[in-house]
């Protein structure tokens, strides 16, 4: 039996002059594509849609299968940025939502909600060094008082992770059950390619062992997020 | 053993360019705990009484407290403490932000200046190490474009500056020593002394982590306080609008300075208060280090398409002082004002009294256009004010006259030595004090003058009778507008302020929020520093201090005499107008009757009485200070204490 589907605009990052907005939606009914009344859709981003939605109205969840990985689409419009969530409809026992207590996460930063406080690298030393040191930090504030500017760094989790690609002795290894990039220090050898390879800057050395601090997600719930009370840290499924 | 402590003072001798690392004096701690506590216990003993404020002899000490660098929220605050060039009397000022934590992780708890560099410098102090390197390319560069200079030279953007600008280069007296751009030690002229050790600025980096005694221990009970202020009934109000929020309440209760305290409430409030600065202008909250309280904000101000002014702050003195102060009800003027003494580094309070002290003798007529370079000096001339603040921070025209202070200025002019709102040559806050009387004895008292800093005896504003009748015997102490109970108030909070202030810790959360009982704080403590330490050892640490202060005071010639208040405050009642506070005079004798008492201080002299000094330890440090050989400086002789 096939899942019936729903699809909401769940956030506009750019210009859409149809205009699509927050909250529209139309559903997928059997072979059916159900546009409320008054409503539309838009061309290009159902085009966009097409190929994922048959795939989503299978009821099946096998290991590995990528589809309840992507329950969201962007429109190709680079300008547009309309998101698209597709959840079950009815919330029916459908694969879409079945393995996401499990996902693997990131950390996403928001620097216009960020007070500066730095509470987060304080919460990461202690955590992972059990002492009270930014320095000893995973994630840390890049501040400019002279703009106003506080910005949190930390690792994006890529999914192709340049610090593990530039790593030339093979130190920088994936924990399989976060999805974190985890530094060996066995085989490290500290030369400091990780750092120069992060497209973020976010990897820096450990003041006295001289190895690359890597968020590790604290296993995959992190601390620095529950402690930001300005709430400029968040968990996102990847 | 680990403790949060660093063992470890930087004493720098600027003559010389010399510096060496000491261990803390023992019984320092137990005796002193740190930050304020530290340098006054110093400053005290090693800095003759009748030193030149300005003079290479006159020490500036630099403390930070046992919780800074941890994760308690808001440990972050510094203490300067030096003799005051402004009042002659003690000198100290603390500013939060980032600079203090930093001077932790650098490896110290207490940096000494002493001497006079021959060319300027600036210091930079970084894990253990101390440099003084040259400053004569910033020499009369704002706060801004110091920072950013020193910034950029060090190639670090973690590194953190403390520094003075234009005005305390120039001389002006109320200068202050900026932490973070904003982040001001604005009061009694501190930027002024540490300017005049040829000392532009002290930058600090420090990698050392803080390593506390007890870490589950620590880490635990700081969640739990957390989680406490998340809760607690103050929290959202102090997120939304910081100390701002003080402009609507105290207009509310008709005790907001207005028009240089001629009433309490201004017709313009809407447009100058927090809330509407919140509304508007705020883009973002900003936090000090470790503070889960984000109470202050990032401001902009655009015209055309153009930005104007991009600033952290102000807090409720500076918004207050260049709006309900000087009669203007245009908030983004105000701002303005406030900035420029930032950019300065002038403290807003003292440069608002000698600006708005000014615009009251015109209003009278005791002054013309003629006397104050040809400025229309009427209430609200906001270009007027940005005039004037620029002579005062340059020493120009009028600007040289008020330079001094808003009191030296009125002598001579010849007029308006009474109009000048100051206790001890330090100058008020912005809350009529007469709709206070807590805070009002709290002015009378405080051990560095004119100070609300100083005891912040919020209680009073509780109505909470239980509890009142509980601490303080009547319940008339929770109430603003009663007089009894008073006494045991000021003194409780300023013991209060006085931990606070040796913990460098926040007294928005520590003082007005009380998040931190004396027991709990010897839990903390011990789990930070390994030393156990009564809760009322903790509270005598801050009773010592304040006896310490007042000794100072009191070698300076300080009486009761001296422990008043302006004629207006006690003599003109508030006028109609002033809502529940309109006709309300400050009774100040009964009060002050009622705190020497519970201080253990003689009723007719104001002076603490041999056994309240025995019994904290302290009659061998005065007896000492008595000793030491004195020579009256010329600023001795110009000083006229107790005006």
């Amino acid at each position: 039996m096939m899942v019936d589907l729903k699809v909401v605009v769940e956030e506009v990052k750019g210009f859409c002059d149809l205009p699509m907005k927050p909250g529209d939606y139309f559903e997928v009914r059997g072979s059916a594509i159900v546009i409320p009344e008054g409503g539309k859709v838009c061309l290009w981003a159902l085009q966009s849609l097409m190929p994922l939605l048959p795939l989503k109205q299978r009821n099946i969840a096998e290991d590995n299968d990528w589809v309840p990985h992507t329950d969201k689409i962007v429109c190709p419009d680079p300008k547009g940025g309309v998101v698209y969530r597709i959840e079950p409809l009815g919330g029916s026992n459908s694969n879409l939502k079945s393995k996401s207590q499990n996902l693997p996460v990131r950390i996403v930063a928001d620097p216009s909600k960020c007070v500066g406080c730095r509470v987060c690298e304080l919460t990461c030393s202690f955590a992972h060094e059990g002492v009270y040191g930014p320095d000893m930090s995973r994630i840390r504030v890049e501040k400019d008082e002279t703009i106003g500017k506080d910005e949190p760094i930390v690792c994006h989790q890529c999914g192709t992770a340049r610090c593990m690609l530039a790593c030339p002795v093979g130190a920088l290894k994936r924990n399989p059950a976060t999805g974190a990039v985890e530094v060996d220090g066995d085989i490290c050898i500290k030369c400091k390619t990780c750092a120069r390879a992060c497209p973020f800057g976010a990897i820096r050395f450990n003041p006295k062992s001289g190895l690359p601090m890597i968020c590790d997600l604290c296993g995959g719930d992190p601390k620095c997020v529950k402690e930001c009370t300005a709430k400029a840290l968040e968990v996102r499924e990847r | 053993m680990r403790s949060s402590y660093r063992n470890k003072v930087l004493d720098v001798d600027l003559t010389n360019g010399t510096a060496k690392g000491e261990p803390l004096a023992g019984g320092l701690i137990e005796m002193y705990l740190g930050g304020r506590g530290f340098n006054v216990r110093r400053f005290f003993e090693e800095v003759p009484l009748d030193v030149d404020p300005l003079g290479p002899e006159n020490a500036l000490y630099i403390g930070i407290g046992p919780l800074e660098g941890t994760s308690f929220p808001g440990s972050c605050r510094v203490n300067f403490t030096a003799r005051s060039p402004q009042t002659g009397l003690l000198g100290d000022s603390n500013a939060g932000g980032f600079f203090g934590p930093e001077l932790k992780y650098a490896g110290f708890d207490q940096v000494v200046l002493r001497g006079r560099a021959s060319k300027p410098v600036y210091l930079f102090i970084h894990d253990g190490v101390c440099e003084l390197r040259d400053a004569s390319s910033l020499r009369g560069k704002d706060i801004p474009d110091t920072q950013k200079a020193i910034i950029k030279e060090l190639g670090d953007s973690r590194v953190q500056v403390a520094a003075v600008g234009p005005a305390a280069e120039s001389g002006v007296k109320f200068a202050g020593i900026f932490c973070n751009l904003v982040r001001a030690a604005a009061r009694t002229g501190m930027g002024t002394v540490l300017a005049s050790k040829n000392v532009k600025a002290i930058a600090v980096r420090g990698t050392i982590p803080v390593e506390v005694a007890l870490p589950q221990v620590f880490d635990d009970l700081v969640a739990e306080i957390k989680k406490e202020i998340l809760v607690h009934p103050q929290y959202k109000g102090r997120v939304y609008l910081g100390t701002t929020a003080l402009m609507s309440s105290l207009n509310q209760l008709g005790c907001l300075c207005t028009r240089h305290y001629q009433t309490g409430r201004f017709e313009a409030i809407h447009q100058v208060s927090g809330e509407r600065l919140a509304d508007t202008l705020k883009i973002k909250g900003k936090a000090c280090f470790s503070c889960i309280i984000p109470c202050s904000r990032y401001v902009r101000i655009e015209e055309d398409g153009k930005t104007i002014l991009a600033s952290e702050g102000p807090e409720f003195e500076g918004l207050a002082a260049f709006t309900s102060k000087v009669g203007n009800p245009n908030l983004k003027e105000g701002l303005i004002a406030v900035d420029m003494c930032n950019r300065m580094g002038m403290d807003v309070i003292t440069t608002s009294e000698a600006i708005a002290f000014l615009m009251e003798l015109y209003e009278r007529g005791d002054i013309s256009s003629s006397d104050v370079d040809g400025l229309d000096l009427s209430f609200g001339n906001m270009q007027a004010v940005y005039a004037l603040i620029e002579k005062i921070a340059r020493r120009e025209g009028i600007g040289d006259l008020l330079g001094d202070g808003a009191i030296e200025a009125a002598e001579k002019l010849g007029v308006g030595e009474d109009l000048v709102m100051h206790v001890k040559g330090l100058e008020i806050f912005k809350a009529d004090p007469r709709g206070l009387k807590g805070y009002a004895l709290g002015l009378a008292v405080a051990s560095r003058g004119g100070d609300h800093l100083r005891s912040e005896p919020s209680f009073e504003f509780s109505e909470d009778a239980e509890t009142a009748k509980r601490l303080y015997g009547t319940e008339d102490a929770a109430f603003r507008l009663k007089y009894k109970g008073k006494g045991k108030v000021v003194k409780d909070f300023e013991e209060r302020c006085a931990i606070a202030d040796c913990l460098n810790a926040c007294k928005n959360t520590l003082v007005n929020m009380e998040i931190l009982s004396y027991d709990r704080m010897s839990t903390l403590l011990h789990a930070a520093t390994g030393i156990k330490m009564d809760p009322e050892d903790i509270r005598l640490i801050g009773e010592r201090l304040v006896n310490l202060e007042r000794m100072y005071l009191v070698l300076h010639g300080v009486t009761r005499a001296n422990d008043t208040l302006p004629k207006r405050f006690t003599e003109e009642p508030l006028p109609e107008g002033s809502g529940p506070s309109a006709g309300s005079v400050v009774e100040l004798e009964p009060m002050l009757d009622e705190y020497y008492e519970a201080r253990g201080w003689d009723k007719d002299s104001g002076i603490p009485k041999d056994s309240t000094l025995k019994r904290l330890g302290i009659s061998g440090l005065v007896d000492g200070a008595l000793r030491r050989p004195s020579n009256r400086s010329q600023f001795e002789e110009d000083l006229v204490l107790g005006r």
